[in-house]
């Protein structure tokens, strides 16, 4: 189950000109409609609309905190149909679109890097 | 509380963060326990934290799988605590301001020395005006528009030798000239 897999196809890579979240952007259009935009109350009233950013970014922050817990450690990924897959953690897109991962384990063998797209995983674990 | 869980907004998962959650994922159904450690508001993720007796294992859900979140308890004061160190706040402010002043002397001195253009803007040190370095001074707080500009002076950051204590009185010292010649790599620094 050692065997590395030879890389058949590379993966297109970013977009070279865009930086920080662009809503506008196509991908983000087609993949994360489900975005939560200002809530109605919020929208009215400036002092809600602070808090609820100071809320945003906060969360946010431990977010991105948690995921830099986790680069270069083992993790594990639960995926449908039952299927869990093990793997060195590298990095993930700014919205959490797809997880950069080393040393895939597969069925098939062993994937040097691999990109997972997140809608194929529900959950995924690892050690602190 | 109910599946408009995930409709409302930061404010109340804010304020869930550091309880007790029971997290509904995926086609299946499957229920995980956690305490809350944070909720991605771009993609809806909740990420759990359960205590073992190895140590702690995160769990992240990802938000399209979340069906339905329904909060338990609030944390006991230990748990607080532990939950508190896994995730620490950013540093604020850092050392005492002169401590600060020898930092950033200490640091200019040497950027000026490999012929960076740098100057002092209050507590941040400004590299060709396009890149700041905030309080401590270190290769992780430089922030620029500029991404060589920022590689290079990180990596002159991370080969700097521990300063010398600051002996010199701060004077103002004739700034170093506008061409910068000496973007390449750093010059040793043994006189």
């Amino acid at each position: 189950m050692a065997t590395p897999v030879p890389v058949l196809r590379l993966p297109k890579g970013p977009d070279p000109n865009s930086r920080g979240f662009d809503p506008n952007s196509p991908r983000y259009i087609a993949l994360c409609r489900t975005s939560i935009p200002t809530s109605a109350a919020a929208e009215s009233d400036p002092q809600q609309l602070q808090e609820e950013q100071h809320a945003r970014s906060v969360l946010r922050e431990r977010f991105l905190r948690c995921l830099l817990a986790m680069s270069n450690k083992k993790v594990r990924f639960h995926m449908h149909e039952k299927v869990n897959v093990e793997a060195t953690f590298g990095a993930s897109d700014i919205d959490v679109l797809n997880f950069q991962v080393s040393d895939l384990h597969t069925p098939i063998g062993v994937q040097k890097e691999a990109l997972i797209r997140s809608q194929d995983v529900i959950s995924f674990t690892f050690d602190v | 509380m109910q599946c408009g869980w995930l409709h409302s907004g930061p404010q109340l998962w804010l304020r869930c963060v550091h309880r007790q959650v029971r997290v509904t994922a995926g086609k299946q159904r499957e229920e995980h326990r956690g305490w809350l450690l944070t909720v991605d508001p771009v993609s809806h993720s909740v990420a759990l934290v359960s205590f073992g007796e190895d140590g702690a294992s995160v769990r992240v859900v990802l938000g399209h799988a979340v069906e339905h979140v329904e909060v338990l308890q609030e944390p006991d004061p230990d748990t607080e605590e532990r939950l508190r160190s896994l995730l620490p706040p950013p540093e604020t402010g850092g050392p005492d301001p002169g401590e600060r002043r020898r930092r950033r002397s200490g640091v200019r001195r040497w950027l000026q020395q490999n012929r960076v253009p740098v100057e002092e803007d209050g507590n941040e040190l400004r590299v060709a005006r396009v890149l700041t370095i905030r309080a401590p001074y270190r290769p992780d707080d430089c922030s620029s528009a500029n991404q060589i500009i920022l590689d290079r002076v990180q990596r002159l950051l991370r080969v700097q030798p521990d300063p010398v204590p600051d002996s010199d009185p701060v004077l103002e010292t004739s700034p170093a000239p506008e061409t910068a010649p000496g973007l390449d790599g750093p010059i040793p620094s043994g006189h």
